[in-house]
Parts: C-alpha cells; structure tokens; sequence
C-alpha cells in the first residue's frame, strides 16, 4: 500500500504514497478540491459532490479517489470550477438558506464555499421547500429546510453506546435526517456542541444558542478569498459633458439597501459629479424621463404592482442591477411561501391579540394591489445583469460596482465587503 | 359629474402608498382616503421559528429604524427566558441605551436634512427639481455636510455596538453580546477621525435655532397647516413621567391634555387596544378600546412624546422643551408641522445621551447577560423614532414561536395621516377647477410630517414622487399631472 506512484493533477506530475486520498494528495501539492461532505478522519461520503473533479476525462467525487499510478486528474478547469459553483447553487435553491437570519451564518462550511466561489446568485429556480422542523428534544433542532444530507452528523456522532444519534429515514426527495431522541438525550453537553459544529450548514442547532460572535469575531469573516466578478459589458456610452444616468427602486424590501447606498456618507457628494439619478425615490422623477445607464432594484415582487415596475425598470435600463437578498434570493419577505397566503392574511387581520371581536375584514379594494401567492426573486421575473449580495450590500460594494460598471474597469470585492450576513 | 383623484404612490418605500380624493359634480370633496398598499405576513411566517430569531429576522421589516425592532423585540425575548428590563445587568441596559440613542439620532437627522429642509429651504411651492437632497448638496453644501456627517455619526455609533450600520445584531436572550472596548470608545470624543459628540450636541443646537427662525418668518403656515385635534401616545419615565425612548409606561392624553390612559404597564398592553381594519388599507387602525374606534386614535412620534412627558433628563433638551411648550402656553399641541420642531429637541436630547453614555466606564464591563425563569410569552415596547412599538411574542414549552403580534409605529399614526391627507382636501383640493403642482405638493407636506415608515425610504430619500390623475366617474383619465 506504500508504494510511491506517480499522477498528474492539471497537468503537473505529482508523487504520492499509492491509495492516498486524492483531497489530501492534492493539497500537499497547494492544489485546493473544495469539500463539503468529506471530514477529518470519517470515510470519505462522495455525498455533497462539491469535490467533482476529472479522472482519466470522467466526472468523480475528488475525496473517494484513491490514488493510483498513471492516473490523469483534471481539477480547476473553467468547467469544473462551473460544475463545483453548479452544485452549490443547487443546494442554495433546494433549501432554505436565509443567510441573513441564520445562527451559523459566518461559521457555516457552504456559505463560506459560496463566498470563495464567488456565488451571488443560483442559476436554478428557488424551491421555497416546506420540510419538518423537528423542536422534540429538549436541547437540539433538526431545521430540514437547511440539511444538505451530507451525512457528516450520521457517520459521527455517536452516543456513549455507541450507536447513532443521526439517520436517515425516508427516501428520494423525502430523505431527512432524523434525531433518535432517546440516544441524543445521552449526549454531553460537549458532544452536542460538537453535533451542532459538525454541520457544515445551520440544520443543527443546540437550543438558545444563537448569534453570539459579533460580526467580524465568526468562523469565517476573514479567511475567504477576494471576487473578482466578470465584467460582460464595456463602458458605458455618453458624452463627455453628460452624466452617466441611474434609477434605482425598491419592491418587496425593507429599503435598507437603500440605506445602504447613502452609507458611503459624505463620499455621496462626490458621486453626483458623475452620476445623475432619474427614476428614484432620490428625486422626483416618477417616471422614466429618459433611457438609463443602470438600474438598480432593491425587493423582490410581492404584488403585481412590483411586478409591473420591475419589467418597466428593464424596459428602460441598460443594465439592471439586483441588490440585496431579496431582489436574488426573495429574502426574509419569501418565508411566507412556505404558508398559504390566505393564512397570512387571516393571521394579521382577523386573529391578532389586539384584532377587534368578531373581526371579519381582509383587505381588498381596487386601490390596493392584488398580493401574489409567493414573494420572487427577481431574476424569476425579468432578465437580471449583475447582482450584490448581502442583507443589505455593503456601501463600498455597492458603488464599486456601479462606478466600474459604469466606467468599464475591472474590479474585485474584498471578502470583507462580500457578505450575505 | 363626480370624480375621483388619485395620487399613486405617494412613496416607493416598504410599498407603496396612495391616495385618493371623491369630488362631487361640484368639485366639493367627499371623501379622501391614504392607502397603504403592500402586506408581509411577518406574523404569521415567523411562527415555527425559535424564539432567539425574532430580533434578528423581524428587525428586516424596516432598513431605516432596524434597531428599534431590533430592541423591541429583544424585550420581549428577555421576558421570555424571564428577564424584565431592569434586571438586564448595568452594563447591557446602557449598550443597549447608547445603540438606540444611535439608532433615534441618525433617523431624525436623516428626516430633516434629506426630507423636510428641502421644503423649508426651498419652500414648498418652489421648483421641483431642485426640492430635493441633491438641491440642498448644491445650494447649501455646508448644511448637506453636517447632515450627512450627523447621520455618520450616529449609523457609527450603531455600527459600533451591532457590527453593521444596517441589520446588525447586538442582543441576545437576555442581555448583548459584546461590550465597548476604550479604544473604540475614543474615536466617538476625540474629534479625530470624525467629529465628536460635542459638536454632534452644537450642530444639534445650531438646527433648532434655525427653525425657531424659520417658525419666526413662517408662523401662520406652521400654526395652521393640516392641524386637527387628536390623542397623543407614547412611553414615559416609569418614575417621573420624563421623556422616554428605550424603556417606560404607556401614556396617552386627548387634544386638550385629559389622560386617557394611565401610566400603564407594557405587560397589559393588549387590554387597552383594539386594532380596526379597513378593506382599502393593508395597514390597520389602531385605537384605545374604552375611547372606541372614532375618538380612540392617538397620533406617535415626536410631537406626541414632546406632548405628553413632564421633563426632559438633558439640560439643554429640557430647555427646548420649556421653549417649545412656551409657544401653546403648556398645553397639548396639535398643530402637525410643530411635529419637525418636536424632532429636532430629540435630536439634541439623543446627542445629550449618547455623550452621557459614552462617558459611562460600565459599557467597558464585561458583565453582559442575565438569566430567569423561562417564560411562554413576552412583550417588548418601544419608542422607535416615529413612534411607539411594540412586539409581542408567545412560545411554546419547546421554543418555538407560536403566535405574534406587532403594532408598529406608523400604523398608529395611520388614522392621523388619514385625518391629514383629509385636511388637505377639504382645504386645499375641494371646489378647485384645476389642480396644481403646489396643491399636489401640499398632499405630500401633510404626509412627510409624519416621517411614515411606509415611506421610511422615501422619506430617507428626498421627495416622494407623486402622480396625481383625475378620473370622471367612469374611471377615464380626464387629468394627469406628474411631478418630476
């Protein structure tokens, strides 16, 4: 089994011990296969496939490849690095990752994947799953919505008996992970830590822990790399004597981005030397007076009013511009698809603890829009160019992107700036 | 032939608002209505969730005063882990204090300079295109700084004690999670980096000269305009009735100063209101139950704090207060524009505040949180910056959130607004022939006192964009005019 073999990885000849794991081989070699799934000393589980890479021209998962001689490995090629970024995009719309509301947010293994791959918005439809949030034992969650099946806590924890804590039950889109109560209740406070720590997304959490590192004090807040984002347009064209020409709105948000775009305080002042607002609650411009540069949308569409001004901001904008969770992902305001609209409306108007006796009135009028059934991410809606991530976008981010778009400059967003929350 | 005018939106912000006016074959109004037209659900979505995420996933219902829900919500989550506001340990009570400060002071400044002194320098009758932010950066640069720089500090002082200037998150079940280091403290009074607390405390000064001035030259416009009679709500000093922005009891008074609810506590909120709900509105209408739904609403905010406390605890706020009170010789006022005045004594008492509390050795403690016996419900009131809030959450044994009911600011001041837009048309609107931009603007001066968190945006932003359209009564535009 030590036999010294040779391989290739991208292309250089590697030396490694034969039937090393091929994650570990090639980082020795300063070569970096994402994982996910695959944990210190656990059996390689080939489960969350973030690891994809080429053996000999055929897709693998990278951590259940023991290596052999004269193998031909293909690892960071434009398509796998596409294939990778794929998958956890995949999972972002399966489940329900709201990053901003999170208890792992800064410590969570995908979300960190995501911020290294650049990720700022899933190429797939949102699924807005509806799975079993199980609140049983008196000390632990199983959040579903959020379990990517790795399998990490199943192969792992163990009680002091030694039998599992974690399993799967049920089958195809139905697998869940399942608590055996009674072997949980055995765990040490310590284990179950461990159990919650182990996940590489939030689906594990220890009851009353929550959001207890300050910003900047988390996992992850300052190990990522730097995005460089591809530009897909040159400059933006205008006369020299002109401004360059934005319109911005807000849908189904909070307006904190909005907020947000003011943060860079008084280096606002500034950016009116070069940029004029039309459509925009910054002015009075109600509607479009002329074609724009960039459009930037903070919302996503709740009612079909949003709707409307959405595809009117493509109509009139070169370049459209999500920002904020909500215009990518749906954000906080989509957690209502996961409940009948109906109930929604009943639970507000006529069951509150302050509703009137026997109040029998929903809203309902011709002056008032008619409310959609989900809450969309925008790109669900009209065709979306560039997109921010965060809840809401840093400042610095916002307008390095807007000025580069604008200008046709290459640019890359710091780790520190790139952030869901 | 009758008609109906419509104002659509009023304001682009946490959705949008409208409004509509009926003329009769008279042109005489008869009826005018603000509509809030966008609807969340937060009440019922949040249910199934663990209790600790409802300070950090309610606080997304607004960008501009995040921290208020923030707070509001964090009372009510220390109630149930059995924490009342004070046995929250010193040290947590004032981080907590000095983030809301914060919070209150970038709101208000961000609401005069970018909203209202456009229409106070410009006039309300003045060129469009230049009322807005961007017209005051032109025309009055060294103004526009000190704006921005007041709302810096105070977006600074929140990014300080949360980690982010906009949804960041400082507590936790009963108590917060860090403390402030002397160094981090330093940067807020050196005058270093950015301007310190002292001059946040003169440039707050200076802005309420400028609008004693400004009530000089314009008392009769001030005195007048959308002014109605109308209850006053907010929270007050537990011990001493002074004026109370974080923690205290429920006070009301109707137009004339007669109490109309008693110092009561938060805990027995829900016995005292009732919400109504209208078809045309997704907002509700709050009002005090033994007063009924015609005489029981209440005005929040600002004007309604200032009305209803018996003292403020800063020195130079407490003087603004006797000045300001001076003007109704003590008594209750109702005049809606006197509301921007109001905001500017908060203003100063907030700067006042936040010098105290930064000045404080017990933010550097590291004694942060408490723990009781573990409750299934807990209310959290508030007073954010436009108004009283309040939040109230029901649990169940195995911490899942199993009922909630919140009563944001705005929403009080829903029937107030109403009363405005009202006020407006029967004065301003009703008989005209034709409509004006200046009539149309005065729909928006009416609405933009209130500082409405609808337009918690708009009302950040500048101007609220208005399109005014006159249908006949078949609903065919027979009118249009645009604002822009």
């Amino acid at each position: 089994m030590n036999n010294i073999i040779k391989l290739t990885i991208d292309g250089k000849s590697i030396q490694a011990k034969e039937g090393q794991n091929l994650v570990d081989v090639a980082k020795e070699n300063k070569i970096h296969i994402p994982t996910l799934c695959y944990f210190k000393e656990l059996n390689p589980l080939g489960t969350c496939r973030i690891c994809t890479v080429k053996l000999n021209g055929k897709h693998t998962t990278g951590c259940t490849v023991k290596v052999s001689e004269g193998m031909n490995i293909e690892v960071n090629t434009p398509e796998l690095l596409d294939n990778r970024k794929a998958i956890i995009e995949m999972l972002y719309a399966e489940g329900n990752h709201f990053c901003p509301t999170c208890e792992k947010s800064g410590n969570c293994d995908m979300q960190n994947h995501a911020y290294e791959m650049g990720l700022t918005v899933t190429r797939y439809p949102h699924v807005f799953s509806d799975k079993m949030v199980d609140f049983t034992p008196n000390r632990m969650i199983m959040e579903s919505n959020r379990c990517i099946l790795c399998k990490r806590c199943v192969e792992e924890v163990k009680s002091p008996d030694g039998k599992n804590v974690f399993s799967f039950v049920q089958r195809g889109v139905k697998t869940r992970v399942h608590i055996d109560y009674a072997q949980e209740a055995k765990l040490s406070e310590e284990e179950a830590l461990h159990a919650m720590n182990i996940c590489p997304v939030g689906a594990i959490l220890i009851k009353g822990i929550a959001h207890e590192q300050p910003f900047g004090h988390r996992k992850y807040d300052f190990l990522g790399k730097d995005v460089i984002p591809s530009l897909k347009n040159g400059k933006a064209k205008k006369e020299d004597h002109e401004k360059f020409i934005v319109a911005t709105t807000s849908l189904a948000g909070c307006f904190g981005c909005h907020m947000s775009l003011l943060d860079i305080d008084t280096d606002l002042l500034d950016m009116l030397e070069i940029v004029e607002f039309n459509k925009s609650p910054l002015t009075d411009i109600k509607k479009f007076s002329k074609r724009c540069h960039v459009g930037l949308i903070e919302g996503g569409c709740a009612n079909a009013e949003n709707v409307h001004v959405l595809r009117e901001f493509r109509k009139k904008c070169d370049i459209l511009i999500g920002f904020g969770e909500c215009a990518i992902m749906g954000g906080i305001p989509a957690m209502r698809n996961f409940v009948p609209l109906q109930e929604c409306l009943e639970e507000s108007y006529l069951n509150g603890v302050t509703s009137e006796i026997g109040a029998d009135i929903i809203p309902a009028h011709e002056d008032i829009p008619k409310l959609l059934n989900n809450v969309y991410p925008c790109n669900e809606v009209v065709k979306i160019d560039y997109y921010i991530p965060g809840c809401p976008p840093n400042a610095e981010h916002i307008w390095k992107v807007v000025k580069s778009i604008l200008l046709g400059k290459e640019f890359s967003i710091t780790h520190d700036e790139f952030k869901y929350d | 032939m009758s008609q109906k005018l419509v104002i659509d939106p009023v304001t682009r912000v946490e959705g949008h608002g409208k409004v509509t006016v009926h003329l009769d074959e008279n042109n005489k109004v008869t009826d005018a209505k603000f509509h809030i037209v966008e609807f969340r659900g937060f009440e019922r979505f949040i249910q199934g969730h663990p209790y600790w995420e409802a300070p950090v996933m309610v606080q997304r219902l607004c960008g501009i005063c995040p921290v208020s829900h923030h707070l509001a919500a964090a009372k009510a989550i220390d109630q149930i882990v059995g924490i009342e506001p004070e046995d929250l340990s010193l040290p947590a009570q004032k981080i907590r204090k000095l983030l809301h400060f914060g919070q209150v002071f970038q709101s208000h400044a961000l609401h005069f300079f970018y909203l209202a002194s456009p229409d106070l320098l410009f006039g309300a009758e003045s060129d469009p295109l230049k009322r807005n932010v961007v017209g005051v950066a032109m025309e009055y640069p060294e103004l526009a700084k000190k704006g921005i720089l007041m709302r810096k500090f105070g977006q600074e002082i929140i990014k300080l004690v949360a980690g982010k200037r906009i949804h960041g998150i400082s507590t936790t079940p009963g108590g917060v999670h860090r403390r402030i280091s002397a160094k981090e403290r330093a940067y807020f009074l050196d005058d270093q980096e950015i301007p310190s607390i002292d001059t946040m405390i003169k440039w707050s000064v200076e802005i309420i000269e400028f609008m004693k001035t400004y009530h000089i030259t314009n008392k009769k416009f001030l005195d007048s305009f959308a002014k109605y009679p109308s209850g006053h709500l907010g929270l007050v000093n537990k011990k001493n009735g002074f004026l109370e922005l974080y923690d205290g009891v429920l006070r009301a008074t109707d137009s004339k100063g007669n109490i109309t609810l008693d110092d009561v506590s938060n805990d027995d909120y829900n016995q005292y209101f009732y919400e109504a709900v209208e078809k045309w509105s997704y907002l509700k209408f709050p009002y005090l139950k033994h007063l009924g739904k015609e005489k029981g609403w209440n005005r929040v905010g600002p004007l309604a704090r200032i009305n209803i406390c018996d003292g403020i605890e800063t020195p130079l706020a407490e003087q603004e207060r006797l000045d300001f009170k001076a003007i109704t010789n003590g008594n209750i006022n109702n005049m809606t524009m006197y509301t921007h005045w109001a905001r500017l004594i908060e203003v100063l008492y907030c700067a006042e505040m936040m010098k105290k509390l930064l000045e404080d050795d017990d933010i550097l403690s590291n004694d942060l949180t408490r723990k009781g016996k573990r409750r299934n419900e807990g209310i959290g009131i508030i007073e954010a910056p436009r108004g009283t809030l309040i939040h109230h959450y029901e649990v169940d044994d195995k911490d899942r959130i199993t009922r909630c009911n919140l009563i944001v600011s705005t929403t009080h001041n829903n029937e107030p607004m109403n009363q405005a837009v009202r006020w407006v048309a029967n004065n301003v609107l009703d008989g005209q022939a034709k409509i004006t931009e200046g009539m149309m603007n005065q729909v928006e001066v009416a609405i933009r006192a209130y500082d409405p968190c609808l337009s918690c945006a708009t009302h950040a932003m500048g101007q609220m964009p208005l399109e005014l359209q006159l249908f006949d009564h078949y609903g065919n535009v027979i009118d249009k005019k645009i604002k822009h």
